[in-house]
C-alpha cells in the first residue's frame, strides 16, 4: 500500500518535471510593449518549445531585476541602459537577446513653447523620468552643453499638459499617444526623436541572471526561440495580438484602451525592426554596446566599463 | 335615366372631390407650419431642459465641493499665517475627514525637508477606514509624494484643483479625485511654496446622481476629466479606460475627437454630431472648481419622438375627418341636386309633348327657384306656341287645299287632252305646263278657230304665284272671248292689251305669242307680245330660232299696237314653243339651261313627234337642273304641221 502511494507521488513528480517551469517579468504592468510574450504563450509556441512559461508582472514600484534577484524570476526585460547600471551596481545580469533595436524616445513639446529643434531646449523645462531611461536624455543635453532644468515626474503626462514643463521625454509608443490621447493634436506639437540627434540607443533586451544561463541555457534559448516567433506572429496579426493584448490586460486589472494598445503594438513592432544594422532580429549589434557603454561610462552613470562578451551572451548563437 | 343618375352622382362627387383636395392642402399646410414652429419649439425645449439638467448636476457636485473649497481655504490661511505643531496639523487632517462625510481622507503635505526635525518627508493624513479615522504620515521612499500628481502639479503650477480620477486604493471600486490647494510661507520675507492641502473625494455620489440622469428615451450623462477621461458613462468599460479622445480613434471619429477639444476649450455650449450611426446633441457644462465637464448625450430624432406621435395621430384623425366630410358632402350635394334630376325628368315630359307635368316643388328662394320659375315660364310659352302653331296648321292647310283646287282649276283651263283633234290630220299638237308653286303664271292655249284655223298661244305673266295664276285665268279667258271676234293674231293681241292695261292697278303684264295656222295653206300669222322666239323646226334637221320681237307685253300700255307677221310652214315643219323656264332652268351652279343647249337638244331630235320631243326636251332640262329646286313655271308646246294632202 505505501509502495503504491510512493509510486502515485513519483509519477506525479515526473510530469511535473516533463515541462520544465521558467517565470518572464517583463519591466513594466501588462501592454502590447510585450505583446510577443503574450502572444508566444497563447499560441503555444513556449509550450511548444517545451517549456512551461509563467508571465509575472512586476508591482509598479519594485524594479523587474528585483525579482531576478529575489528569485522570484528567471528571466526579465530592460532597457539596455538600465541593464547597464544594473551590472555596474553589481548585479549580474547578461543579455541573452536584443528584442528593440531603437530608441523609442524622444523630446515632445507644444508648438506655442517655441522648441523647433535640439538647440531650443537650451534653457527650457524639461519633464524626465524619476525612475529611470533618463540617462540619454540627459546625455543629449550634456554632450551639447545645453544647462536645461530637469523636472522629474513618475508616470503621468500631467505636468505637460498643465503647460508647466516646456517639453518632456516621452516614449513614442507610450506618453507621446497618452498625450495625443489627452486631446492635443499631433499638428500642436513638436518632436525631436533621440534617434535623430545620433542617440539610436537600442532599448528592450531580454536578461537574466548569469547564474541562470549557466544552468537553463537550453531553456533560456527556447524562451527567446518561441519569444522572437510570437513578435513575428504579431507583427503578421496586429488585429488579433491586439486582443490578446487587451485581454492580458483585463486579467491584470489594468485599465485597457484599444485605441492606445494599437497605436503602441504599432511602434513597438517598428522598434524591432533593425533596419539599416548589420544585425538580425534579436542580436545586440557591438557598435551599440561601445556606444551605449561609452556614453554611461562617460557620464560617470557607470563606473566601470565591461566586455562585450561578458554582457551579451546570446542563447542563439551558444547554439 | 340611368346616364342622368351617374350625372349626378358624379356631379356630386366631383364637388365633394373638390372640396376634399382643397381640405387635404389646407391640412398639409397647417400640418407644415405647426410641424415646423412645434419642432423649433421642442428643440429649443429640449436643449433647455439638457441646459437645466447638465447645471443642476453640476450645482450639487458644486454644493458639495463648495464647503471643501472653502475648508481648504481655511486651512491655507491658517497654515500660511500660524505656526502648528505636528499634532495639530494631524487633528487638522482629520478634523476635516470627520466633518465632511464626502471627504475620505486629507492630507497636508509639506516640501521635502520643511521641518528639520521630521526629515524629507512631511505630510500628516487622516483617512476614513470602516467607520473609523485613521492618521499617519504619508510620505516615504515608496511613496514620494512629491512627484505625485496631486503634489507635484499644484505645487508647480500654484494653482488649485482636480486631479485626473483614480481608483481607491483602499479597496472598493470607488472612484476618487483628490483636491489640491497649494500654500506658502513666508522664508525672508520671501512667499516660499510650503505644500498641499489635499482631499480626496470620492465620486460615487456625483457618478450615480450622473448615471441615473436620463434624457428622452435613451440621452444620458456622462462625465468627462480634464483629460478627456470617461468619469461615467453608460458604457462601463469605457470609464477610466479610455478618453473621449482614444474613444474617438477607437471608432474612428474624428468629429468626436473634435468634440472632445471644443468641451476642453469652452465653459459650455451645444454641439451636434453623428456619434455610432446616429445624429446626437450634446451639451456640456464645465464644472467651475475643476476643469471637468458634465455633458449630456441625446439623439436628435427622440427630440422630435413626442412631435412625430402627435402629428401621426393628427394625420389617422384629419384622415378620418376627411373621409366623413367627403361622404357628408357628397350627400348633402346629392340630396341638394334632387329636384335637378326632378327637373330632367320634366324637361324629357316636356319633350315628350307634355307641357302640363307638375314641376318639381320648390319651397327655398335659390337657383333652383330660378330654374323653376325658368321651366314653368317655358312650359307656359311652350303651350300657347304651340296652339299658335295649330293655328296657324289649319291656316295653312286651309291656304293650301285653296291652292290645290285653284290648282285644279287652272290646269283646268288649260286643254290637256292629247291629241287634241284626233280628226284633223294635218297637225300634231303637244303641250305641258309644270308650275313651280301650286299655282303659276304660264299659260298655254289651243283651239280652232273655224274649221281651217287652228289658233294656239304660249305666254308667261309677269310674277308667279296666285296673282300671276289670276292675270293668267283672266289672259286665258279674254283670249278665248276675243278670238272669235277677231279672228287675226294682231286684233286678238290688240284686244287683249286693251282690256288687260285697264284697270291694270297691280302693274301686271304677260309676255304673250299668238299664232294662227290656216291648215289647207300652212301659212301661219303670228304676233309675239314680248315672249321668247319660238323655235322652227325643219323636216331636213334644220333648226332656227325666230326673229326677236320688238313688240312689248300684253298689259304694259292700252294704246300699243301690236305687229302681225306670216309664216308659210311646209309639211313636216315643226314649231316649238317655250317659256323661258326652260332657257333659264338653273341648275345648283347658277347655270341656265341656256337656248343653245335648247337649240342643241332640238336639232339632236328634230324628227320627233311634238310629244316626245317635249319629253326629250323636258327630261334633258330636269338632268340639268339636277336636284335643284326649280324656279320658274316650265311651259313648252309644240306643233307639227304635216300638210294639207295627207
Amino acid at each position: 500500500m505505501i509502495g503504491w502511494i510512493g509510486g502515485f507521488l513519483c509519477c506525479l513528480q515526473c510530469l511535473a518535471q516533463e515541462l520544465p517551469q521558467l517565470t518572464f517579468t517583463p519591466q513594466w504592468l501588462p501592454q502590447a510593449q510585450f505583446a510577443g510574450y503574450y502572444v508566444a504563450q497563447k499560441k503555444g509556441f513556449y509550450k511548444a518549445e517545451g517549456l512551461d512559461v509563467r508571465i509575472v508582472h512586476p508591482s509598479p514600484s519594485v524594479n523587474s531585476v528585483e525579482y531576478l534577484r529575489n528569485e522570484q524570476s528567471d528571466i526579465t526585460t530592460q532597457f539596455l541602459t538600465s541593464a547597464f547600471a544594473f551590472r555596474d551596481a553589481g548585479v549580474d545580469l547578461v543579455n541573452i537577446a536584443q528584442i528593440s533595436q531603437n530608441s523609442a524616445l524622444l523630446f515632445v513639446s507644444k508648438k506655442e513653447k517655441g522648441i523647433m529643434e535640439l538647440s531650443d531646449l537650451n534653457g527650457k523645462k524639461i519633464g524626465i523620468w524619476r525612475s529611470g531611461f533618463d540617462e540619454v536624455a540627459r546625455e543629449i543635453i550634456k554632450s551639447n552643453n545645453y544647462q536645461v532644468q530637469w523636472v522629474p515626474v513618475l508616470n503621468t503626462v500631467n505636468l505637460f499638459l498643465s503647460g508647466y514643463l516646456d517639453a518632456m521625454t516621452v516614449m513614442w509608443y507610450n506618453e507621446y499617444d497618452q498625450i495625443i490621447q489627452s486631446g492635443v493634436n499631433e499638428e500642436e506639437l513638436n518632436r525631436i526623436f533621440f534617434s535623430d540627434c545620433g542617440f539610436n540607443i537600442p532599448e528592450d533586451g531580454l536578461y537574466c541572471l548569469n547564474k541562470t544561463l549557466i544552468q537553463r541555457g537550453d531553456d533560456l534559448l527556447k524562451f527567446v526561440r518561441a519569444t522572437l516567433k510570437g513578435w513575428e506572429y504579431a507583427k503578421e496579426n496586429k488585429e488579433e495580438t491586439l486582443s490578446i493584448v487587451l485581454e492580458e490586460m483585463k486579467k491584470n486589472h489594468v485599465p485597457t484602451n484599444k485605441a492606445h494598445q494599437a497605436w503602441m503594438l504599432d511602434k513597438v513592432l517598428l522598434m524591432i525592426d533593425p533596419g539599416s544594422k548589420n544585425v538580425k532580429k534579436g542580436e545586440l549589434a557591438e557598435s551599440d554596446f561601445v556606444k551605449t557603454q561609452n556614453m554611461l561610462f562617460e557620464a560617470g552613470n557607470i563606473k566601470a566599463r565591461t566586455a562585450f562578451k561578458e554582457f551579451y551572451k546570446p542563447v542563439m548563437k551558444n547554439k | 335615366m340611368k346616364i342622368q343618375f351617374n350625372m349626378n352622382k358624379s356631379l356630386s362627387l366631383r364637388i365633394a372631390v373638390y372640396v376634399l383636395s382643397f381640405c387635404m392642402l389646407l391640412f398639409l399646410l397647417v400640418l407644415l407650419v405647426f410641424f415646423f414652429f412645434s419642432r423649433k419649439q421642442i428643440e429649443e425645449m429640449t436643449l433647455k431642459n439638457a441646459e437645466i439638467i447638465t447645471s443642476k448636476s453640476a450645482m450639487d457636485v458644486e454644493r458639495t465641493i463648495l464647503p471643501i473649497i472653502r475648508v481648504a481655504q481655511n486651512y491655507k490661511w491658517i497654515l500660511e499665517n500660524k505656526q502648528q505643531s505636528s499634532a495639530e496639523l494631524y487633528e487638522m487632517t482629520r478634523q476635516v475627514v470627520e466633518n465632511n462625510p464626502d471627504v475620505i481622507g486629507s492630507a497636508i503635505a509639506f516640501e521635502p525637508n520643511f521641518f528639520e526635525k521630521e526629515g524629507l518627508y512631511f505630510s500628516p493624513y487622516s483617512y476614513r477606514e470602516n467607520d473609523s479615522i485613521k492618521s499617519m504620515q504619508l510620505g516615504n521612499a515608496s511613496y514620494d509624494y512629491f512627484y505625485m500628481d496631486w503634489y507635484q502639479i499644484p505645487v508647480a503650477t500654484g494653482k488649485s484643483g482636480w486631479s485626473e480620477p483614480y481608483h481607491d486604493t483602499g479597496g472598493g471600486n470607488s472612484l476618487m479625485t483628490t483636491y489640491s490647494v497649494p500654500f506658502y510661507k513666508n522664508v525672508n520675507n520671501e512667499k516660499k511654496i510650503a505644500g498641499v492641502i489635499t482631499f480626496d473625494l470620492s465620486l460615487n455620489k456625483f457618478t450615480d446622481s450622473v448615471s441615473s440622469l436620463k434624457i428622452l428615451e435613451t440621452g444620458y450623462a456622462t462625465v468627462l476629466s480634464a483629460n478627456g477621461t470617461f468619469v461615467t458613462h453608460p458604457k462601463k468599460e469605457l470609464i477610466m479606460n479610455q478618453t473621449i479622445f482614444s474613444y474617438a480613434s477607437e471608432i474612428n471619429n474624428p468629429e468626436l475627437r473634435e468634440i472632445g477639444r471644443i468641451i476642453q476649450k469652452e465653459n459650455s455650449g451645444y454641439v451636434s454630431s453623428t456619434l455610432n450611426g446616429v445624429e446626437r446633441m450634446l451639451y456640456f457644462k464645465k464644472l467651475s472648481s475643476s476643469n471637468w465637464s458634465i455633458a449630456v448625450v441625446f439623439p436628435k430624432s427622440e427630440m422630435y419622438l413626442p412631435l412625430h406621435k402627435i402629428s401621426i395621430i393628427l394625420i389617422v384623425l384629419v384622415c378620418i375627418g376627411l373621409l366623413l366630410l367627403a361622404v357628408i358632402v357628397s350627400k348633402i350635394i346629392s340630396r341638394q341636386i334632387i329636384p335637378l334630376r326632378h327637373f330632367a325628368g320634366s324637361a324629357r315630359e316636356i319633350a315628350k309633348g307634355n307641357f302640363s307635368n307638375q314641376l318639381p316643388l320648390i319651397k327655398r328662394n335659390d337657383e333652383l327657384k330660378d330654374l323653376h320659375n325658368s321651366f314653368e315660364y317655358m312650359q307656359r310659352k311652350l303651350t300657347q306656341y304651340i296652339e299658335d302653331l295649330k293655328q296657324t296648321a289649319i291656316a295653312k292647310e286651309k291656304i293650301e287645299s285653296e291652292l290645290r283646287i285653284a290648282r285644279e282649276i287652272q290646269m283646268g283651263m288649260i286643254p290637256k287632252i292629247f291629241p287634241p283633234f284626233p280628226n284633223l290630220i294635218e297637225i300634231d299638237l303637244y303641250a305641258t305646263l309644270h308650275p313651280a308653286k301650286e299655282v303659276g303664271g304660264d299659260l298655254y292655249d289651243f283651239f280652232m278657230l273655224d274649221e281651217n284655223h287652228i289658233c294656239f298661244a304660249i305666254g308667261d305673266v309677269s310674277g308667279k304665284g296666285v296673282p300671276a295664276s289670276l292675270f293668267m285665268a283672266v289672259t286665258r279667258t279674254l283670249l278665248r272671248s276675243v278670238a272669235p271676234d277677231q279672228m287675226t293674231t294682231r286684233g286678238i293681241v290688240n284686244s287683249l292689251n286693251k282690256s288687260l292695261s285697264t284697270n291694270n292697278d297691280s302693274n301686271m303684264f304677260v309676255t304673250f305669242f299668238l299664232g294662227i295656222i290656216e291648215l289647207n295653206t300652212g301659212i301661219m300669222t303670228y304676233t309675239n307680245a314680248g315672249h321668247n322666239p319660238p323655235v322652227l323646226i325643219h323636216p331636213n334637221g334644220e333648226v332656227k330660232a325666230f326673229e326677236m320681237t320688238k313688240d312689248i307685253p300684253v298689259g304694259v300700255f292700252e294704246t300699243f299696237e301690236y305687229e302681225e307677221k306670216t309664216l308659210r310652214l311646209s309639211d313636216n315643219d315643226k314649231l316649238f314653243l317655250y317659256t323661258d323656264g326652260v332657257t333659264e332652268a338653273e341648275n345648283k351652279e347658277e347655270e341656265f339651261y341656256s337656248e343653245k343647249r335648247l337649240i342643241t337638244m332640238l336639232s339632236k331630235n328634230y324628227s320627233l313627234t311634238p310629244k316626245d320631243l317635249i319629253s326629250v326636251v323636258s327630261g334633258d332640262v330636269a338632268l340639268h337642273v339636277n336636284e335643284n329646286e326649280q324656279s320658274d313655271d316650265i311651259t313648252m308646246l309644240s306643233i307639227v304641221y304635216y300638210g294639207s294632202k295627207r
